[in-house]
């Protein structure tokens, strides 16, 4: 380590307090691998940053900037692609889970404002009792509702809730300034997205690194009806549920619908009890409806229509099945998103993207063709589907899983070739866009941009001239 | 490490997939974000947690880390080892990360590097001079009542040097119910602290004495009022063919005790070698509810939070295992308890330490026992 850096540290501690940051070697270790390290490699940060209040952010990040020190924010790490992971050496990682405060929830506003360390768990424990929740990811609920929504991430826990929650945030950037989105930038009232001018929220979220560090963050919070009903339809191929998908999709009638294969996601999603999954049909459509009284009925009545029409096998599931399906789509996921107890396939590999739900057979197809192609064996190869409203477009998430032994260097290898081939194919294929934009899969999208990767570029340097947010995680 | 061992590890290490679940209990169906991990709650930093201590261990074990410093001997060693990570982690994942095991073995790796605390090395050196863990000059606690009695009692340094209230009470139970026992001519520490901290050589010569003494006795069970040293016996020690049983399932399995019920509100706090470790969960929670009105508390049983004190914390980061006590302490009183009542030495001594500021008292279940025995058995 060189002698500024060493220098810095210590500045770095006189602004955040001796406890709270930290050179020391086996505490950057920690940070230094998640679970994507077949794809970019275990780095340590140079040291570790503990901020607790947006001051000491803005403090820290001044510091880094006059040194052109790389930042990289982390809120809860959780994001399994390697985007805390530094690229450079001398890198900060600046640990915002300190910051962890529920600064409002307005029911009648159905907002929540929040700061970067509050997790899902922690924001649905308080919102629930306003009847109101937030839109959950299909992810573990440790992670940052912040993080999560300034990605821009899948909610495919509830479809109805669309693609995007984020309202308005408070960036600081590398230069100390601060930036302030939508209604908040005009006013104390932070709960209208498009303010001024254009959708400046829109324009910093989901890079492949960041422009600053946001501190707190603006989000929908949507309603719980006390009316549920599951429903699981069984299906052998991928082309046939998906009229019964646009049927409920166009008459915006089921909550969650998902489209899983068994052995994987349904295995993963409730298989915390012995059930025979292997003897279910190849795909299960898992379709939650909710409402109020009298809309619940007609909206249930509907489903019930369609899913009649649909040529699937509808399933008689356990009923423990059915509440946990329930509890983590309205509630955050637990043992959901954990299918990694699967024997010999406890790490998740996944290619998510945005296309139209005409493409489903399409993508299924060069899923497993790719995959097979590699050598990857046909049992660890699944699929799944998750449409999103408002349906404009057809729009759906697709996620192209393998689950493979994490351990196992060259099934490494061989997902490093399905990824070469796949993102090219899929490219070509033609898709909406990819679930983040992280490393491998940004290169060779990039490329394919035109003049809009060029405005990207100029548009980061105006932000951040010296490149120290994230560094290395784009251009 | 040998070559099979360090791969098998490494691939346990592999499969954590940082989701940090392991750092909350259970959130459905009671929707409450309610910590679980008492190390990484206190300090924050990653590496406190269970994935970020697995990072650092594959770190060793790759040779990225090859020296020691501060914040390793930290993160290793201000961990409970209470297990509460692997509990969450096994219900929802059900990948092999056995965590205790995991990080007791980090643990044996860095002492066989000699990367150990030196309050822990000073406790070894106590213990190879006096026997026990404290330094404490050696006390006859009873006498044996009964050369021939086939229940030996093993009291352990801390009831013996520092909560003598539990041994005395067991030892007056034994005494008001009529049952012939023993105790050691010569008891030394079981050598819990030396394992569970990586020190396994220094405890070979406690394991061959205490071994020799209970065979010696002809006893066929041995009674302890602590779990830790209950755990090292089994764990830790050759089998003798002798039955192991704690103070709460002795007494529960004699059942017919002629005990007059307290209305004191009490909560229980499992202690996590005993419940993690040996699955006992009910036996305590019974023998309380004969003597006490049980108040439940949000975490319990495989999701209890740990007291603070184990794995060589109390001696090493008295603050740490003040801190986890006294959050223990708030939550008994939420529960409306009057008081916290564990079946361990170890956890009442911190958890009393830690009440002296807090309006609660904490017992052990044998001195509440002792309280509402009216005398023989029934
Ligand atoms: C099992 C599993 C399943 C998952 N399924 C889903 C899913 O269905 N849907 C979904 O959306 N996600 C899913 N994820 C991914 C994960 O939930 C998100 O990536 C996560 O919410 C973001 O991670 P994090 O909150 O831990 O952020 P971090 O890992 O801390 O950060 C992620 C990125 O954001 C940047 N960043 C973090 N904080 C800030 C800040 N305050 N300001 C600026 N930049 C910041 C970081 O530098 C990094 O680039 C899943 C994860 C797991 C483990
Ligand atoms: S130990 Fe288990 S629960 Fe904890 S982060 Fe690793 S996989 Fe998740
Ligand atoms: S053993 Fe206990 S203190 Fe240690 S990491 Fe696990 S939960 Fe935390």
């Amino acid at each position: 380590m060189n002698e500024t850096f060493s220098k810095s540290v210590k500045a770095l501690q006189a602004i955040v307090g001796e406890r709270n940051a930290t050179d020391d070697r086996a505490i950057c270790t920690s940070y230094s691998r998640d679970q994507h390290w077949h794809f970019v490699p275990a780095k340590n940060p140079a040291c570790v940053v503990r901020p607790g209040t947006k001051e000491e952010v803005r403090s820290v990040l001044m510091l880094a900037n006059k040194h052109k020190i790389p930042v990289i924010p982390y809120s809860t790490g959780i994001n399994v692609r390697g985007l805390t992971i530094p690229v450079h050496d001398g890198s900060i990682l600046l640990d915002l889970s300190r910051m962890n405060r529920i600064l409002e929830i307005n029911p009648e506003m159905k907002t929540a404002t929040v700061e970067p360390g509050v997790t899902f768990g922690m924001l649905f424990e308080q919102t629930r009792k306003h009847k109101l929740r937030p839109a959950f990811p299909d992810a573990p609920l440790t992670v940052s509702v912040l993080a999560n929504y300034y990605l821009r991430g899948i909610y495919q826990t509830s479809a109805t809730d669309g693609h995007d929650h984020t309202i308005s945030y408070e960036m600081i950037l590398p230069n100390g300034e601060t930036l302030k989105t939508g209604s908040r930038a005009l006013s104390e009232m932070p709960y209208f997205r498009s303010g001024v001018g254009p959708d400046f929220a829109g324009m910093f979220c989901a890079h492949p690194g960041t422009c600053g560090v946001v501190t707190e963050l603006t989000a929908k919070l949507y309603r719980l009806y006390d009316n549920r009903k599951e429903y699981f339809i069984g299906f052998d191929d991928v082309g046939t549920p998906t009229e019964f998908i646009y049927n409920l999709m166009h008459d915006e009638l089921a909550a969650s619908i998902r489209l899983v294969d068994n052995q994987s996601w349904l295995e993963g999603i409730f298989g915390t009890f012995d059930y025979a999954y292997e003897k279910l049909p190849k795909f299960v459509l898992c379709v939650l409806v909710e409402g109020v009284d009298g809309i619940f009925d007609a909206k249930d009545k509907l489903v019930r229509k369609y899913m009649n029409e649909s040529g699937g096998q509808v399933l008689e599931l356990p009923a423990e099945f059915a509440r946990t399906f329930e509890d983590e789509c309205l509630g955050g996921a637990e043992k959901s998103c954990m299918v990694f107890g699967l024997p010999g396939k406890g790490n998740y590999h996944c290619i998510g993207l945005y296309g139209p739900l005409t493409q489903a057979a399409k993508y299924y197809e060069v899923h497993e063709k790719t995959a097979l192609e590699v050598g990857i064996p046909k049992d660890h190869i699944h699929f799944y589907i998750d449409p999103i409203y408002s349906f404009h477009g057809q729009l759906c998430y697709f996620e192209l899983d393998v689950f493979y032994d994490g351990s196992d260097a060259g099934f490494g290898d061989k997902l490093r070739n399905y990824n070469a081939k796949q993102f090219h194919r899929l490219l070509e294929l033609g898709i909406y866009g990819w679930f983040r934009p992280y490393a491998g899969i940004i290169e060779p999208t990039a490329e394919r941009i035109g003049y809009l990767a060029e405005v990207w570029k100029k548009f980061l340097r105006v932000l951040d001239p010296n490149e120290i947010m994230n560094r290395g995680k784009l251009f | 490490m040998e070559q099979e061992r360090e791969k098998e590890i490494l691939s346990a290490i592999h499969h954590c997939v940082k989701c940090k679940l392991c750092s909350i209990a259970s959130f459905h169906p009671n929707v409450e974000w309610l910590p679980l991990c008492p190390s990484g709650q206190y300090y924050g930093y990653q590496a406190f947690y269970a994935p970020g201590k697995m990072e650092i261990f594959r770190a060793i074990l790759e040779g990225e880390i090859t020296e020691p410093s501060e914040g390793l001997l930290n993160a290793v060693y201000a961990c409970t080892v209470c297990g509460a990570c692997y509990e969450k982690c096994k219900q929802i994942t059900s990948v092999e990360l056995g965590a205790p095991e995991l990080f007791e073995e980090m643990r044996r790796e860095l002492a066989s590097k000699g990367w150990i605390l030196d309050v822990h090395k000073s406790i070894a050196e106590k213990i190879k001079e006096t026997k026990n863990a404290y330094g404490e000059k050696y006390k006859y606690k009873a006498e044996t009542t009964d050369q021939n009695a086939d229940v030996i009692y093993y009291i352990g340094c801390t009831a013996r040097y520092r909560v003598p209230e539990i041994a005395d009470a067991m030892l007056e139970i034994f005494d008001k119910l009529g049952l012939k026992y023993q105790v050691m001519g010569e008891e030394w520490c079981c050598g819990s602290v030396l394992f569970r901290t990586g020190q396994v050589e220094a405890a070979k010569e406690l394991v061959a004495h205490n071994v020799e003494e209970i065979r010696n006795s002809g006893a066929k069970t041995v009674v302890f009022t602590c779990p830790g040293c209950m755990k090292t016996f089994e764990k830790d020690y050759p089998d003798m063919g002798v039955e192991l049983v704690h103070s709460t399932q002795f007494l529960t399995r004699l059942g017919n005790m002629n005990l007059k019920k307290d209305d004191l509100k009490a909560a229980y706090q499992d202690r996590c070698h005993f419940g993690r470790d040996f699955g006992i969960y009910e036996e305590p929670r019974a023998l309380l509810n004969a003597v006490a009105d049980i108040k439940t508390m949000k975490r319990e049983n495989e999701q209890a939070w740990c007291c603070g004190s184990g794995g060589g914390v109390k001696s090493a980061f008295d603050d740490f295992a003040l801190w986890s006590a006294t959050e223990r302490l708030k939550e008994a009183k939420e529960a409306g308890a009057e008081a916290l009542v564990s079946a361990c030495p170890f956890c009442k001594r911190n958890l009393k330490e830690a009440a002296e500021n807090e309006e609660i008292e904490v017992y052990d279940v044998v001195e509440l026992v002792n309280r509402c025995l009216e005398g023989r058995l029934r």
